[in-house]
């Protein structure tokens, strides 16, 4: 049970107030470009609120996956549309268009408002009503922990007691890529020159990226980190490959691609094949390998999701050229 | 030999079946018909199998990594759980026959193929599921599959519906997954089988129990939640089209039943919401079937018809309580017939695209002479989304129609009547037009016979329902999941 | 009122905020927005009510969101795949019915 004194009172105040507006601003800015930069900060700033929350795992993740990667596919998208049509101004933007100047409240739209208003008030009792103090599962965790083969709670969590979750999580990155390759269509963008300072940056952060994600993937059995934000760095120094217009050179073959985006849910569902066939229960590791067991599967895992993220971001290319493109 | 032919091993193939072959499919796309028309195969085999373990041994329930709820996941399956499993591993064969004869260009072979797969393992993996956050996880690989499959034909219409399809189903997994925070936040575990026996009357329960409800009735289309239904399913490639309706949409109503059951309802926890769910399935019913009359085209016709159809799901909630396990043993019957019978209904409507290059029903021209086993797979899936005996979907309705006669609730039985009326009328617009010539006939194009026999023997199979009443009633009630004690409403 | 509690209602907030602009916006891309800030905020609850331990924080619904972030990355990618071929067929950003003049 704790009460906060003033000071922190008005810093989580102070946080959860900027998150409110930062969001309202982003969804109602008639500019889209500013409307993604508002998001991409709401992105950091809800980072600093999960470190504030105790989450390091959490925050992790959303640095470089919802505030950078997503970011990184809004934007790229954002400058692919064909912005002739579209884009009327936004409600609510409290900005007019020339002609005419509803007043702030005619561009409400009442009943969603009103029923939203009410839904949100029930919901804040709800929470209101709450128990301040409850332990969920961490006693459950705790006692298991030292079993796990890891000493990281979130990452034995998400790699033991719950792997099984982890291994659809997988599947549901493998499906979305699938996905945005079969509707096709990606105009093939040729990147122009960066400029200097984009390509000197890249050269020097590209290799710095990859030994940030393997220590990420390394330290993540005993402090926060794991496969999922080493992936999401190793994702992001893709990206940034590509947007400074670097090529492949070598012919990487169709097959080793396609390998290496599988390789992490291949790995999660050979684990759980071979352990039900020895121990019979799905996804049981021996406890004396089970830290070993983990680094594997992070370690394949992190590969897979590197490459999927980068993939996302390229975008979609079509299954024919397999030859030139992917 | 025998850890092979435990409940725990067909279940767990059911899951990792379909995954691996749809990565294999990715990877070498040659393979990918054969390898869909033997994975769906073997999933016949393996529900047949879980079928007979849990006749033999009960309820199946598999602790995953030994460490069991709360902390882990298990997995579970009944007799409820056996009838999805058993409905999707048939619909999955036919489909997937079907579509080997469908996609024929090697593009859409991969662009369909590794997509419908991973689909088919969600599926599965979500009928198998006993922990809420994992259906979770499950409902939104299917939703990303279902989406993706329902973008595939190109062209405006198909991607919008695909759009709006993805919006609701996002919309509904937020909803859902708030409720899911609530009920952990409450009660410390996300296992369904604990949060039964932790859960009271608290208002963060009913909140939860509004936002799953919400987000569960958006993504089974329940009206007034039905919009992105009639574009999305009808403007998909029939194979998906048929998928969507009689697969995808029963999951979400699966979990929402089995929250039901086994959280909400014991407790007495929504004793009202009953009634709003009877309400609105009733209004479904009337609604979607006077739509589906009013289309020109034959797939939003049977679109809509699927809208109807959900309400008659709806309807056994005010009449559970006092019916004892009636109610929901015809929700079962006519989820099972509505599944093989829309599915049919689909995939000859896919035949008659392919024959004649158009589904404008006016339009259609001698079907009957050309294309008899299409035309014999409609009016059979027809007969029994009327309800008309024998069929799977009359029996489901008799049960429905006698608990609503038990307890006098004049309402439902006018319902269930109007509705069977306006399905005969809809159903027949379209026979009376197989039959007769269209007044601009043209060069029919061929039919591979293939896609011709699944639509037929899945119509056959709705109909064949009606003569295993007995035996499939026995197997969905392992694990007596209907009946409800102390139910007080 | 504690730290929890205070985020567990901004996430309140932000779940509805996005919710009504969700359903009141017509271009594509702001609902999209819309749809990642509705899973920020439910995953705010998530985060905020574990907090209520009393020594390290609940670790499991870490997990939980750490899965929600990756799934919200997928759908986000191939909702602006299909708004991206959406507008390359139609010129809009919009959905049809949606379109304004």
């Amino acid at each position: 049970m704790e009460t906060i004194s003033l000071l922190t009172w008005s810093l989580d105040g102070l946080l959860g107030l900027s998150l409110l507006w930062l969001a309202w601003r982003a969804l109602t800015t008639p500019d889209l470009f500013k409307a993604v930069v508002l998001f991409i900060a709401f992105g950091l700033l809800i980072t600093l609120v999960w470190v504030r929350l105790d989450a390091p795992d959490v925050a992790l993740a959303e640095a470089a996956i919802g505030a950078g990667l997503t970011g990184a596919l809004l934007l790229s998208a954002l400058s692919r549309l064909d912005s002739t049509n579209s884009d009327p101004a936004p409600v609510n933007s409290g900005e007019a268009p020339v002609n005419q100047k509803p007043g702030r409240f005619e561009s409400i739209h009442w009943w969603p408002f009103l029923s939203l208003v009410l839904v949100s008030a029930g919901l804040g009792s709800v929470i209101l009503s709450m128990p301040a103090a409850f332990s969920g599962l961490s006693p459950e965790v705790n006692a298991q922990l030292t079993n796990s083969g890891v000493e990281n709670p979130v990452t034995a969590v998400l790699l033991n007691f719950r792997a099984y979750d982890t291994l659809l999580e997988m599947v549901v990155l493998l499906i979305a890529l699938l996905g945005v390759w079969s509707l096709g269509g990606g105009v093939k963008h040729k990147e122009p020159f960066p400029g200097t300072v984009l390509d000197i940056l890249t050269r020097l952060l590209t290799p710095v990226l990859i030994l940030v994600s393997a220590y990420l993937l390394w330290v993540g059995a005993h402090a926060p980190g794991g496969a999922f934000q080493a992936g999401s760095v190793l994702g992001a120094a893709g990206v940034l490959l590509m947007l400074s217009g670097w090529q492949l050179q070598m012919n990487i073959p169709v097959l080793l691609i396609r390998l290496i985006l599988l390789a992490g849910p291949f790995a999660f569902i050979a684990m759980a094949a071979i352990t039900m066939m020895i121990e019979g229960q799905l996804l049981q590791y021996p406890t004396a390998h089970a830290g070993l067991l983990i680094l594997l599967l992070e370690t394949l895992a992190t590969l897979s999701i590197g490459a999927t993220l980068a993939a996302l971001f390229l975008g979609g290319q079509t299954w024919k050229n397999d030859e030139e493109s992917l | 030999m025998d850890v092979l032919l435990t409940s725990s091993a067909f279940a767990i193939t059911l899951i990792l079946l379909p995954l691996t072959a749809g990565m294999l499919c990715f990877l070498w796309p040659a393979i990918a018909r054969i390898l869909g028309i033997v994975t769906t195969a073997a999933g016949v085999f393996a529900v047949a199998g879980l079928g007979w373990q849990l006749q033999l041994n009960g309820t199946f329930h598999h602790p995953i990594g030994g460490w069991g709820a709360p902390l882990g996941i298990d997995l579970y399956a009944d007799g409820l759980s056996l009838l999805m499993l058993g409905m999707t591993a048939l619909v999955a064969l036919a489909v997937s026959i079907y579509s080997s004869g469908y996609f024929t260009s090697r593009d859409d072979e991969i662009r369909f193929w590794p997509i419908w797969l991973l689909l088919l393992g969600a599926l599965n993996a979500l009928f198998l599921a006993a922990d809420i956050f994992n259906l979770y996880v499950t409902l939104e690989l299917m939703g990303l599959g279902a989406v993706a499959l329902a973008a595939l034909s190109g062209g405006k219409q198909a991607i919008a519906g695909a759009m709006r399809y993805l919006l609701a189903t996002l919309l509904g997994s937020m909803c859902y997954l708030l409720g899911v925070a609530l009920l952990y936040h409450s009660f410390g575990s996300v296992d369904i089988a604990t949060l039964a026996v932790r859960i009271d009357s608290s208002p963060a329960v009913w909140a939860a129990l509004g936002l799953i409800i919400a987000g569960l009735a958006l993504k089974t289309a329940l009206f007034p939640l039905h919009f992105w239904l009639p574009p999305a399913h009808a403007s998909a490639p029939a194979p998906v089209s048929a998928l969507l309706s009689a697969l995808v949409v029963k999951a979400s109503f699966y979990i929402l039943l089995r929250l039901w059951l086994s959280i909400f309802s014991p407790q007495g926890v929504g004793d009202g919401v009953n009634t709003l769910l009877g309400l609105l399935g009733g209004i479904a019913v009337i609604w979607g079937s006077v739509q589906a009359l009013r289309q020109t085209r034959l797939k939003l016709l049977i679109a809509y018809s699927t809208v109807a159809q959900i309400g008659y799901l709806f309807l056994a909630f005010p009449l559970a309580a006092a019916s004892g396990g009636l109610a929901w043993n015809a929700v079962a019957y006519l989820a099972l017939s509505h599944a093989l019978a829309k599915a049919a209904m689909f995939l000859s409507a896919g035949n008659l695209l392919r024959y004649g290059g158009h589904d404008r029903i006016a339009d259609l021209d001698r079907v009957a002479q050309r294309l008899p086993l299409t035309a014999g797979a409609f009016a059979l899936a027809g007969v029994s989304i009327m309800g008309l005996p024998p069929s799977g979907g009359f029996i489901g309705k008799w049960l429905l129609l006698k608990a609503a006669l038990d307890q006098g609730n004049w309402a439902i039985i006018v319902v269930l009547l109007l509705g069977g009326l306006l399905a005969a009328a809809y159903i027949f617009k379209v026979l009376g037009n197989i039959f007769t010539q269209a007044s601009h006939p043209h060069e029919p194009s061929m039919v591979p016979a293939r896609m011709e026999w699944a639509a037929l023997l899945l119509a056959s199979g709705a109909i064949l329902l009606s003569f295993m009443a007995s035996p499939i009633f026995e197997l969905i009630n392992i694990g007596d999941v209907f009946i409800t004690t102390g139910v007080k409403s | 009122m504690t730290t929890a509690i205070l985020y567990a209602l901004t996430g309140i907030g932000l779940f509805s905020l996005a919710l009504y602009s969700l359903i009141v916006q017509a271009h594509l891309l702001r609902k999209i927005l819309a749809i990642n800030i509705m899973g920020s905020g439910v995953f705010l609850v998530l985060i905020a009510l574990a907090k209520r331990s009393d020594e390290i924080p609940d670790p499991v619904p870490h997990a939980m969101v750490i899965t929600g972030i990756v799934v919200a990355v997928s759908a986000t990618a191939l909702a602006l795949s299909m708004m991206l071929k959406l507008n390359t067929e139609t010129h809009h950003a919009e959905l049809p019915d949606d379109q304004q003049g």
